[in-house]
């Protein structure tokens, strides 16, 4: 009887029987493994963004440096004039074109070179004056940008000498830093060179206001309709450069030297900058204009496909496929995600572009104004392909939207009478629209941040898109902003203006895609189907 | 005018040739649907063993029966809903509604609905308007005359109790309502595209006391314009509501009668046993 009562006491003793482990229990182990997962991916997160923003942050000051460098050296000064210069010089060009032509023809008509050359010979002093009259601007600027690029690219070298001095200082090697020579650069100096010529420019423009319409108003004549137009339509080009004349003369004599540049220029200019030109040994830009154009134009290809496609799939599973053909269409549209995206752009460059073109050249279709087309890599072909990846998140989403909306409200439709097709239109698609909606939503986001296709595929050209020119536009060869990262990151400088640019457009692509989710998600619990 | 054919002039059930008509009678509580020899099975599985039965017209139908005995089963066969589920097949056996047998290969099962509606077990609204929950049923059916629809929804709502409470919400949701006004909305709806024949499934499964007490008064005032088969668990609902009374168990039909002959003296013991509570 007494061993009895010590086990009585024994059942209520309350303590804790499992074994710990540095006062740790196994639960809080687990806890602690989970817990920690979760802590890891947040903090990666987070780093990845602040990574972005310091990396990026950078990149407005280094531009404003660089823009009012661009000014204060005048190079902006003589850009104007150069604009002037490549306008004078594309009428050359088509001046040359005609002459081109001509003596193609006259080949054609059957004369031999001696022929030709006589024939050409007869309109010679038309065009060799004209090709005169460009020459005195040209050797102008050509001089004056010699003086204020010297001087920007001296000033610069200057302060790349400072900042080296400035390290020996740090180092303690004063003596090597006293034997630095440097000359402080005047960029004032050299401007004022420029500008106190002027009146020279100005002297030019007078000239070829005199003497281009006198040329144009003796034009050459030919035996022929088509060469006749085209020099109509040379003297009508020719009348419009003089019309542009007191523009550039005006932008020249007012432009202002000394206005500020500042960290709003900065800003502006990469926003709403329409040139991304890097290497350039004039000044670089830096504008996500064409960037981002041709990436928003290549996903909006992409999800015209790839919405009625994933969309129509998704409704046609959930709704009207019988369950073996779910089995089939389920895993292999799912399966399309696994593909390799380097692979798709591979079958891109290798198959769809030069089928694309292929098609394009069918007499059947030679109607269509931009076709055929000279690209066989373009907006179109990248977009075709990118569909392909935005499909499988579009069908896959959009089909558990469908899932979602209660088998009830189907029985409830299809009792009262209505077809299939019916309840699906007017009961299932509504009902499910939230998800659907957010489903294309992210596909959307898929296909902006899509890499590697876009740049095997998409021509990578940097330019705005041509949205004038109509449906024609979708053919065009463009860059991306996820494109020019992967091509351009691998060989710039680290730190320099054009790596930090790189960052910023990374971050731009960060808060698209970011906003893109956010706005699914609030759409998806906005509108949730509320089972009561 | 369409709408008037629409309508006023029901499109035969049959729509390539006509089946021999049933012969007319005018008596006023002639069988309006036929049961007989039903034999239904999902996959391999029998759910209804040899069901012979016969539903009057204007006259509420009760089944009842304890959980998996079928009786959901056979009111979903009366307007073919089974066949949205892909193993469900009839074994043999045929029903008839209103002489023509409606698992007859040349009918159409759209027309067989809008003459037998159905209300659910769980209130179902769609997350429309209350005004466009009525009207779907009309909207199907390509009516878009204002006046017609306005007119419907007034009609409806009025038939299932329901307007004095809605009617000057009724671009709210249907899903703002309260339980039991569901219910009745959905009773609207089915309304909407005058039937003949109401199927109820369980329809005050999920209502409280009071609202139950609402469409058992509605199931009343129906009775007088439709013919109504309804499921029930509630023994007490069964023999409130209904005129005849069903009992189905393991998939038979044990008994049906008179209401007031099965609650008092059934002929089968099982019978017994299920109404006084000694199973189910």
């Amino acid at each position: 009887m007494e061993t009895d009562v010590p086990d009585q006491e024994n059942r209520y003793d309350l303590s804790t029987r499992r074994k710990s482990f540095l006062g740790f229990t196994k639960d809080d182990l687990l806890k602690g493994l989970f817990g920690g997962n979760a802590f890891v991916s947040i903090l990666v997160l987070s780093l990845i963004t602040l990574f972005l923003f310091k990396e990026g942050a950078g990149f407005f000051g280094q531009y404003r440096d660089s823009l009012r460098l661009y000014r204060l050296s005048g190079l902006e000064y003589v850009e104007t004039m150069r604009q002037e210069q490549d306008a004078l010089s594309a009428l050359n060009r088509y001046l040359n074109s005609i002459r081109t032509l001509q003596s193609e023809k006259l080949v054609d008509s059957g004369m031999d070179f001696m022929q030709v050359k006589a024939a050409l010979r007869t309109d010679e002093d038309f065009y060799y004056a004209f090709e005169d009259l460009a020459m005195p601007l040209r050797d102008f600027v050509l001089e004056a940008n010699d003086i204020v690029g010297t001087a920007r690219d001296s000033y610069v070298e200057m302060l790349d000498l400072k900042a080296h001095r400035q390290n020996l200082l740090d180092a303690g090697r004063d003596a090597e830093a006293e034997a630095l020579k440097i000359t402080e650069v005047d960029l004032a100096l050299f401007f004022n060179l420029v500008k106190s010529r002027e009146s020279e420019f100005l002297e030019i423009n007078r000239t070829l206001e005199a003497a281009i319409p006198q040329l144009l108003a003796e034009p050459p004549v030919y035996d022929d309709l088509e060469l006749n137009a085209k020099m109509e339509r040379f003297q009508e080009l020719a009348a419009m450069f003089l019309e542009e004349v007191p523009d550039f003369e005006s932008k020249v004599t007012g432009w202002d030297r000394e206005q500020p540049i500042g960290m709003g220029n900065a800003l502006t200019s990469f926003i709403f900058g329409r040139d991304w030109v890097t290497n350039s040994s004039i000044q670089d830009w830096y504008g996500i204009v064409p960037l981002f154009t041709g990436s928003l134009l290549v996903a909006l290809i992409a999800m015209g496909f790839a919405v009625p496609l994933g969309v129509g799939a998704a409704i046609y599973v959930n709704q009207a496929a019988s369950r073996m053909e779910q089995n089939i269409i389920k895993p292999y549209i799912e399966f399309i995600s696994a593909i390799p995206s380097v692979v798709i752009g591979f079958f891109g460059i290798a198959v769809f572009g030069t089928l694309v073109r292929e098609i394009s050249n069918w007499e059947a279709l030679s109607w269509i104004s931009f076709f055929p087309l000279s690209e066989r890599l373009n907006g179109f072909t990248a977009g075709g392909l990118l569909a392909l990846m935005a499909i499988p998140t579009i069908f896959t989403l959009a089909e558990d939207a469908l899932n979602n909306v209660p088998l009830s409200y189907k029985e409830a439709s299809m009792a009262m009478g209505s077809t299939r097709l019916q309840t699906i239109v007017r009961i299932i698609v509504p009902t499910a629209l939230s998800g659907i909606i957010s489903a294309v939503l992210l596909g959307f986001g898929r296909v902006v941040g899509e890499t590697m296709v876009v740049l095997l595929c998409a021509g990578n050209r940097i330019e705005i898109p041509r949205f004038t020119e109509g449906l024609g536009v979708v053919f065009e060869p463009v860059h991306t902003m996820t494109g020019i990262i992967a091509q351009e990151l691998g060989e710039v400088v680290h730190g320099s203006i054009h790596y930090r640019a790189l960052f910023v457009v990374g971050l731009v692509l960060f808060i698209i895609s970011l906003l893109i989710n956010y706005v699914a998600q609030k759409i998806v619990i906005k509108f949730q189907i509320s089972r009561g | 005018m369409s709408v008037m054919t629409n309508e006023n002039i029901p499109k035969p059930l049959v729509e390539k040739e006509n089946v021999p008509p049933s012969e007319p009678e005018t008596t006023p509580n002639r069988s309006l649907i036929e049961i007989s020899n039903f034999n239904f099975f999902y996959g391999d599985k029998q759910a209804l063993f040899n069901v012979d039965m016969s539903i009057k017209e204007r006259e509420v139908t009760a089944f009842i029966g304890p959980s998996g005995c079928g009786k959901s089963t056979l009111l979903r066969c009366i307007n073919r809903m089974n066949d949205l589920i892909d193993i469900a097949r009839i074994g043999s056996g045929t029903i008839s509604v209103n002489g023509v047998d409606i698992y007859d290969e040349r009918v159409d099962t759209i027309e067989l609905r809008k003459r037998v509606g159905m209300v659910f077990q769980k209130s179902n609204p769609f997350p429309k308007s209350i005004y466009e929950n009525v009207v779907y049923g009309l909207r199907i059916q390509g009516i878009t005359r204002k006046s017609v629809l306005d007119e419907t929804v007034e009609r409806c709502l009025k038939g299932a109790a329901l307007w004095e409470e809605v009617k000057d919400r009724l671009d709210t949701s249907g899903l703002s309502l309260s339980g039991g006004q569901q219910q009745r909305l959905c009773i609207a709806r089915a309304l909407a595209v005058e039937p003949d024949i109401l199927l109820m499934d369980e329809p005050c499964s999920a209502l409280d006391p009071v609202a139950t007490a609402k469409v058992e008064e509605l199931i009343h005032e129906l009775k007088n314009r439709y013919t109504i088969v309804i499921v029930t668990h509630n023994m007490q609902q069964a023999a409130r509501v209904s005129d005849k009374t069903a009992f189905f168990y393991l998939g038979e039909l044990i008994e049906m009668n008179a209401t007031d002959q099965i609650f008092m003296s059934p002929d089968k013991e099982q019978t017994e046993a299920y109404i006084s509570g000694r199973f189910g």
